[in-house]
């Protein structure tokens, strides 16, 4: 018992041990902070998040000061996440950016304490315009843009530009306000087409505003979209379907205006408040639907550069290598992070400059986003370059993309690395230090034509083998589940076998238990005084035997004065009053005295009883 | 006994004919070495391939075919029948060996493993089978001598449970390397600009330049397009007839 103890004991250390290496895998803190959009008009909100990812207890400031703007956190989420046994939280703090005056203004670095450790937002700018209508103003599409104070409900679809690209990821936002309470939403949607669109990441808990002095529970549902076609483009409109407690018609006693629905006459008449314990209201099901916004498709200039591969937005790069000092052949991992805002799943690793003299691998990818549509982050490649001769840099790397803001195409172009290849044939190389990437023209980014190494192939093989090989795994092959019938066939044989076991083991018994019972009645009958001899001396001699039998398991007929003796390894005078006992049986058997007047002494009685109590294993 | 004798000749006869065909399949597979040996490689391909549609397979043939293929140029055909080679064989040294160098001639792409499957890799699915049935056999009987003793041992319940579970975990295995790994679906690029794209059309959006010989995963056909996974963690649509998948 103990040692199943031990056993399940070291499964359960190694089962906490592996839990807890998850958290102790998890990411060091960081943090990074992103605004909703970059320009703004004057007196335009725009959201900024700040996401502190790997701390559990955080303290962030409830306000930021900036010059011409005014800063206020809104809201705080934590969300959690398991990726490959590693778990992760986050907590994201939004903030209601509203700009006073035009011009540019930099949200300055904020103190972020997490857990024992100090970290930094980055500096982020926003450029704010003259007024809210102007280009900064987002495109909104809305079933009451101008909250119409008649209703329940309203849906609106803000997109943050009137003109994009084609495959330029522009964020959207959807809002549905209620007036009254939600019972549930199915959906929102948003129709129309030739464009791609990312899930609609929703809001768990509504934000309550004030529209038209009437209080709306407003959620909000973000999104990312990319048109696919140049041109006219209709997005939208959204549609939901809301189900609404609504006040009951038929219960009504107010009397109300023939021209307000929901008698929404004075404050106190909103079904919000018209029974609080729903007695006079009714489940309505009431279909929500905003306007829709049109945008603006351009296509993409004509002539990209070589290694464009449709990445559009603001990104940049950096470039670095690991271990600088090789001999030839070796691998060598070149990191290249592309950050910033745009279509990330569009990117690709940027390409070695001059891959001459190198055998490059396919690189890896990994994303890190910083918002919940994924269109802010960074995206980090991996490539394993392994030099075929000396070398003492490798080349840049290149990336290009489409900046829709500057309306160009824009190529980054990272230094050269300085390394130290050893072995191989020598190859000049003009070095620069290592740093981030700066622009360079289009024309530079093309990378030069590798060069073809000779190499060449085995011999060929002339043999083969006497049957036809196959593709089809083993577990599918009819012959492999023919062959699991020789087991089955073992299987069957070993329940038989312990079945037969199993009643060999119960006839035994059941003989045991008729040699018990047995016993015991003959014990008893020798208790009595009115036995005759002849009865009193079989009895006695048969209770020998049926207890020697108990002790050998043997036949109780078989059992005569020397096995009882041996058996009970009694000593010589028990064995003599054995003899005696076992000669005056037979004697009084096979005499034809049986029928005599002789009698049993008491003594001689309690003589034989307290032999046959004696005889025990 | 007529019968009888008829039944013995028709019986000669089939063994006569199944000896035949393989001293055929072994007549052509001398001659498409000698033609290959001749430096006659569209010879050879096409002497190989009737073995291949015969059903002939083995190994050494698509390691040969895909020798033929690569001194014709066609480094796509070649890696696929490498490949084909490996999956008959995983350990097969020459076709591992002349894998990597066509790899290296076309500058193959090639589908990163996840974390599991590197771990998986190192038997393959006919390994697992065996080791899975095996376990199976013993946990089958030690439940059935539990469920059949009168008293319950600790040795026996933990032989089973531990059974069990080797089992259950041989299963993931298989399942993980035949049908999410690099198993039935994976296919090789044999087109020669083949690029994937975002939807089921010529001008849709590019995503990714594949050369001949670049490993993908098909995960769906619909008409003449592949919706397939890609080398860097992408998906797109690349033509149906620039890949072929490399069990057949």
């Amino acid at each position: 018992m103990s040692t199943d103890q031990t056993r399940f004991g070291i499964l359960l250390a190694a089962l906490s041990a592996f839990i807890v290496s998850g958290y102790a895998f998890a990411e060091s803190p960081s943090v990074t902070a992103v605004l909703s959009n970059s320009e703004a008009g004057v007196g335009a909100t725009v959201q900024m998040e700040v996401k502190v990812s790997g701390a559990n207890s955080v303290e962030a400031p409830d306000e930021i000061k900036a010059d011409g703007l005014e800063i206020h956190r809104t809201s705080t989420s934590r969300q959690f996440e398991m990726r490959n046994f590693t778990t992760t939280s986050s907590i994201t703090y939004t903030y209601t950016v509203l700009p006073l005056k035009a011009g540019t203004f930099e949200i300055p670095p904020q103190a972020i304490r997490a857990g024992g450790t100090s970290l930094r937002t980055p500096e982020l700018t926003l450029h704010v315009v003259g007024s809210p209508g102007r280009q900064a103003a987002p495109n909104r599409g809305s079933s009451g843009s101008n909250v119409n104070p008649g209703k329940l409900v309203f849906a609106e679809l803000i997109v943050p530009k009137k003109s994009a690209y084609v495959g330029e990821v522009i964020p959207a936002v959807v809002r549905l306000g209620f007036a009254t309470r939600l019972v549930s939403l199915d959906g929102p949607q948003i129709a129309g087409q030739g464009f791609t669109m990312q899930k609609l990441q929703g809001s768990e808990q509504p934000q309550v505003e004030l529209i038209n002095g009437r209080q709306f529970a407003v959620y909000t549902f973000k999104t990312a979209i990319a048109a696919a076609r140049p041109g006219k483009l209709d997005i939208g409109p959204v549609k939901a379907t809301a189900r609404l407690l609504v006040p009951s018609q038929s219960r009504s006693s107010r009397s109300r205006s023939p021209f307000d629905t929901f008698n929404m006459d004075d404050f106190f008449s909103d079904p919000f408040f018209a029974d609080p314990f729903g007695r006079s209201t009714e489940k309505q099901d009431v279909p929500v639907e905003s306007e829709l916004v049109t945008l603006d498709v351009k296509p993409l200039p004509a002539n990209p550069p070589a290694d464009f591969s449709g990445a559009i937005g603001n990104f940049s790069m950096t470039v670095d290598a690991n271990p600088k000092s090789v001999q030839v052949g070796d691998p060598i991992t070149v990191t290249a992070a592309v950050s910033g805002r745009g279509n990330f799943d569009r990117l690709t690793a940027p390409a070695l400059e001059d891959e001459h003299g190198w055998h490059k691998y396919p690189p890896s990818a990994k994303f890190k986003q910083d918002d919940d549509v994924g269109i802010s982050g960074a995206k980090t490649f991996e490539t394993v370059l392994s030099p075929n001769e000396k070398k003492q840099a490798i080349s840049p790397f290149v990336f290009s993309f489409f900046d829709p803001a500057k309306e160009q195409y824009v190529t980054l172009k990272s230094n050269a690395i300085p390394i130290r290849v050893e072995g191989g044939a020598p190859a000049a190389a003009a070095v620069s230090p290592p740093g981030s990437a700066t622009p360079a023209p289009a024309a530079a980014a093309r990378p030069a034509k590798p060069t073809p190494k000779p190499q060449d192939i085995l011999y060929q093989l002339t043999d083969r083998p006497a049957h036809a090989q196959s593709f089809t795994p083993m577990y599918a092959r009819p012959n492999f589940w023919w062959g699991q019938i020789i087991p089955l066939l073992g299987l069957l044989g070993f329940i038989g076998w312990k079945i037969r076991q199993i009643r060999v083991d119960n006839r035994e018994a059941q003989r045991m238990a008729a040699l018990n019972h047995e016993s015991a009645e003959l014990m008893r009958k020798l208790r009595r005084t009115d036995r005759s001899p002849y009865q009193y001396y079989l009895d006695a001699s048969r209770a020998i035997q049926v207890k020697t039998a108990l002790a050998k398991n043997v036949e109780p007929n078989v059992v005569d004065v020397e096995m009882a003796g041996a058996a009970f390894q009694l000593d010589e005078d028990s064995r003599r009053q054995l003899r005696e006992l076992f000669a005056r049986s037979d004697e009084l058997r096979y005499s034809g005295t049986q029928n005599g007047g002789e009698s049993i002494s008491p003594e001689h009685r309690r003589e034989v009883l307290d032999l046959l109590e004696h005889l025990r294993i | 006994m007529k019968q009888l004798r008829a039944k013995f000749c028709a019986l000669l006869a089939s063994l006569g004919l199944v000896a035949s065909v393989l001293a055929q399949s072994d007549a052509q597979f001398v001659k498409a070495n000698q033609e290959y040996a001749s430096n006659h490689f569209k010879e050879a391909i096409d002497e190989y391939q009737t073995l291949v549609h015969a059903g002939e397979w083995s190994a050494n043939l698509f390691y040969d075919l895909g020798n033929a293929y690569f001194r014709s140029g066609d480094f796509g055909r070649a890696i696929l029948n490498y490949e084909r080679a490996l999956a008959l064989e995983p350990h097969h040294p020459e076709a591992q060996a002349n894998l990597r160098i066509a790899r290296d001639e076309a500058r193959a792409l090639e589908l990163r493993p996840s974390w599991p499957e590197r771990y998986l890799q190192s038997a393959t699915v006919n390994q697992y089978s065996i080791a899975a049935a095996v376990v199976f056999w013993v946990a089958a009987f030690s439940i059935t001598g539990l469920i059949l003793s009168r008293q319950k041992s600790a040795r026996l319940i933990t032989l089973s449970s531990f059974s069990l579970a080797i089992f259950g975990l041989l299963a993931v295995a298989i399942f993980w390397i035949d049908d999410t790994g690099k198993g039935r679906a994976l296919a090789i690029v044999t087109g020669k600009e083949t690029e994937a794209r975002v939807a089921t059309a010529d001008n849709a959006n590019r995503v990714l330049a594949l050369s001949p010989g670049s490993q993908i995963k098909i995960v769906q056909q619909r008409g003449d397009w592949l919706y397939a996974t890609l080398p860097n963690n992408l998906n797109g649509w690349i033509p149906a007839k620039s890949a072929e998948l490399v069990r057949l």
